[in-house]
């Protein structure tokens, strides 16, 4: 088996498989690559769980088709199985919230010593963002 | 590039992200002055006035279009596979993501030096030729001179 890296809200590296196009897990792996979970009542993660119309769509093999999981969730995939690697964007509805809520999601950037730091240690203070590129 | 962003105290976005400098060094280039920027941001510090209502804050930043979602997806397989040493891979899905957001400097720009390019060359003068002549599209607050 090999593995297979999937970004969504991060980067994480799982056991999984690359043929043709495709990139497959099994389906125990799905929460560790993607943070969801296949149940009975569809794709969840914490208490949201997504209906699934064609269960069996979202099979090729008997493993979980990552393309076909993302279409399910109703978000945009980009698989590149012979380099191992796919991408998965946050849904219409996530984006149109967070624009519409104007809070700031408590990111982590780190520091020139390589240090992490979340936007809420400075929770209570007024915060300039500024990003800029050194070339 | 450079964007700047304020962020209350309870975490809210005050000012949607905008063009702003810190200096004029490139003021006779990009026509956009530092001074009025750094005004608003005393006053917003001193006496907590923003220039824009939070109406029009949620209303400055458009959603992304489906072309500029793949291509974000795009550039992320990219960067991971430079990352991994997969430089084709790499090579593939920046170029993607240029062709599908191809006035989008955080993708065009930033993708340069990542595959050799020189981000103060000829390239980058072309880019930026043609993003004015397409109006400055630009996911935020419109730059003020």
């Amino acid at each position: 088996m090999a593995t297979v890296t999937i970004i969504s809200d991060e980067a994480r590296t799982v056991d999984g498989a690359a043929a043709g196009d495709r990139m497959t897990l099994d389906a125990e792996r799905l929460p560790d690559a993607v943070g969801w979970q296949l149940k009975p009542e569809g794709l969840c993660q914490a208490d949201v769980c997504v209906p699934v119309r064609d269960r069996d769509a979202l099979f090729v093999d008997g493993r979980l088709d990552v393309a076909a999981v993302a279409g399910a969730l109703g978000r945009a995939a980009v698989v590149d199985a012979a380099a191992g690697i796919a991408a998965i964007a946050n849904d219409a509805e996530t984006r149109r919230q967070a624009l519409d809520g104007l809070q700031a999601p408590d990111f982590t950037l780190n520091d020139l010593d390589g240090n992490p730091h979340r936007l809420s240690e400075w929770h209570g203070k007024k915060r300039l963002l500024a990003a800029f590129a050194s070339w | 590039m450079p964007t700047v962003l304020w962020i209350d105290e309870d975490g809210r976005i005050a000012r949607p992200n905008g063009v702003a400098f810190g200096s004029d060094l490139f003021k006779d280039f990009t026509g956009v002055e530092a001074e009025p920027h750094k005004d608003e941001i005393r006053r917003w510090v001193r006496d907590g006035e923003v220039p824009i209502a939070a109406d029009a804050a949620r209303r400055a930043v458009a959603d992304l279009s489906d072309d500029e979602v793949m291509a974000r997806l795009h550039f992320r397989v990219a960067a991971h596979a430079r990352r991994a040493g997969d430089e084709d891979a790499a090579r593939r899905h920046f170029a993607e993501a240029g062709r599908l957001a191809p006035s989008d400097w955080t993708i065009r720009r930033a993708a340069l030096p990542l595959v050799g390019d020189d981000p103060f060359g000829q390239t980058f003068f072309d880019m930026y030729g043609e993003w004015e002549k397409l109006g400055k599209p630009y996911h935020g607050l419109p730059a003020t001179g």
